[in-house]
């Protein structure tokens, strides 16, 4: 690929992105991957199976991830996660409130996506206010607040964030010990081994995030950028290197459809990931027939999912990610940060849930 | 089927049918049958878990047009 111009590599990038985004997006509805279901699973009934569905997604992204890496394939640390400069407590606030939020609207970023796919209205309603919701945190209002508050609170380490850099020592140990160690949990369980589908939605998820590594940061990359001659990483929003996630790339997609006669807007990685996730769930749901419209209940839960996606947007922008961006990408990277973010979320959402029960049995 | 008491979670999604079935099954005698209609495709699985989990009976489910209906027997 090196031959290609950077304008020739756009294609090969943003196809990449949707064709993994489209398998995740598939399975993901086949396999019910949820990652607010594994946290109400857990809180709610004190089942963990969803759980570990998760964590194999990260033992699988994380392992893969660092396999590229020492390979030479990949550079992660010209991603956004594990830079030197640790935001605690945005990671703190930005998770926690996304944590809250996708409780409040019926699943994450990447579930949103993947439910639109199911023909559900209410989470286009999410989808909007979410990508708003972000968009005025990257820069807008909200984002003044981000940076000149949240921001502040940061701590400047001498080297990277990653626990490799922190702890110095060798990524490929460090990877299969956690690595080794989330495996070891997810199979621990029988009723886990015995179900199919645990194993295929958190390998599959796993493989999309290093899938996205290896086309946003090796057929993606470009040594020397004629225009700037710098390294570049082609059609992400960012400027580095990108996997999965879902916040601003519904925030760039919004942007790009209000400016679409804006010649300098192209279909960037982001963009074609958050819509091939829609495209694999909706052919998923058509395919099986379990395609339906869903609308809102009342007002009540009209608000609910507004408020969800504005959490949403806020947090994930803020703790630079979702339970997808941080939690699977971000960890894959053994960014500090990214298990930091992934820890606010899950306590996020579970409060959010104890509160729901709370206020139920208080109704009447 | 006869149920003792019903409860409708149309057009409620994750976690909400599941949070609304536990207060009603609080509320609820050891024996006694609560009926819930929802619409959301996950409430299948959440609630084969939700009764896997807390012992509490799944009675019988079914789907029909776009609503599903579950009996669950309080334990």
């Amino acid at each position: 690929m090196t031959d290609l111009t950077p304008a020739q590599l756009v294609p090969y990038v943003t196809g990449g992105a949707f064709a993994l985004a489209f398998i995740f997006g598939a399975v993901a509805n086949k396999t019910n991957f949820c990652t607010m279901g594994a946290v109400s699973d857990w809180v709610n009934m004190g089942d963990l199976n969803r759980m570990r569905m998760w964590l194999l997604a990260i033992a699988v992204a994380l392992l893969g991830s660092s396999a590229l890496a020492v390979a030479g394939v990949v550079d992660l640390s010209k991603s956004i996660y594990p830079g030197p400069n640790f935001t605690w407590l945005s990671y703190i606030v930005g998770g926690f409130l996304f944590g809250v939020g996708m409780t409040l609207g019926s699943g994450c970023g990447s579930k949103t996506l993947i439910r639109i796919g199911t023909g559900n209205l209410k989470s286009l309603v999410v989808y909007v206010f979410l990508g708003i919701a972000a968009y005025m945190t990257l820069r807008g209002l909200l984002g003044a607040f981000r940076v000149g508050v949240l921001e502040k609170a940061a701590i400047t380490l001498p080297m990277g964030q990653d626990l490799p850099a922190l702890l110095g020592v060798n990524r490929a140990i460090l990877a299969m010990l956690i690595g080794g160690g989330l495996l070891a949990f997810a199979y621990a369980s029988k009723e886990f081994r015995a179900n199919f589908d645990y194993s295929l939605g958190g390998v599959v998820t796993g493989l999309v995030v290093v899938g996205g590594w290896y086309v946003s940061g090796h057929l993606g990359r470009v040594a020397e950028d004629p225009n700037t001659l710098q390294e570049a990483f082609v059609a992400t929003n960012s400027g580095r290197m990108e996997s999965f996630s879902f916040v601003s790339p519904l925030a760039y997609t919004l942007e790009y459809l209000m400016l679409w006669t804006d010649k300098s807007k192209i279909i960037t990685y982001g963009i074609a990931s958050a819509a091939g996730v829609i495209a694999g769930s909706a052919s998923y749901a058509l395919a099986t027939r379990s395609f339906r419209w869903e609308g809102f209940r009342d007002a009540e839960d009209t608000a609910n999912h507004m408020v969800g996606g504005l959490l949403m947007g806020f947090g994930g922008i803020t703790a630079l990610g979702c339970t997808i961006g941080q939690a699977i990408s971000g960890i894959s990277t053994l960014a500090l940060g990214s298990i930091l973010t992934f820890a606010s979320i899950v306590a996020g959402s579970a409060a959010a849930m104890k509160y729901q029960y709370w206020r139920i049995s208080t109704e009447d | 089927m006869n149920f003792d008491k019903d409860l409708d979670a149309r057009g409620l999604n994750c976690p909400l049918p599941v949070l609304r079935a536990k207060k009603a099954l609080n509320d609820m005698q050891s024996g006694q049958v609560l009926r819930i209609v929802a619409t959301d495709p996950g409430s299948a699985k959440d609630f084969e878990t939700f009764c896997r989990q807390t012992g509490n009976e799944l009675v019988s489910q079914s789907a029909a047009e776009r609503e599903f209906t579950f009996y669950m027997k309080r334990k």
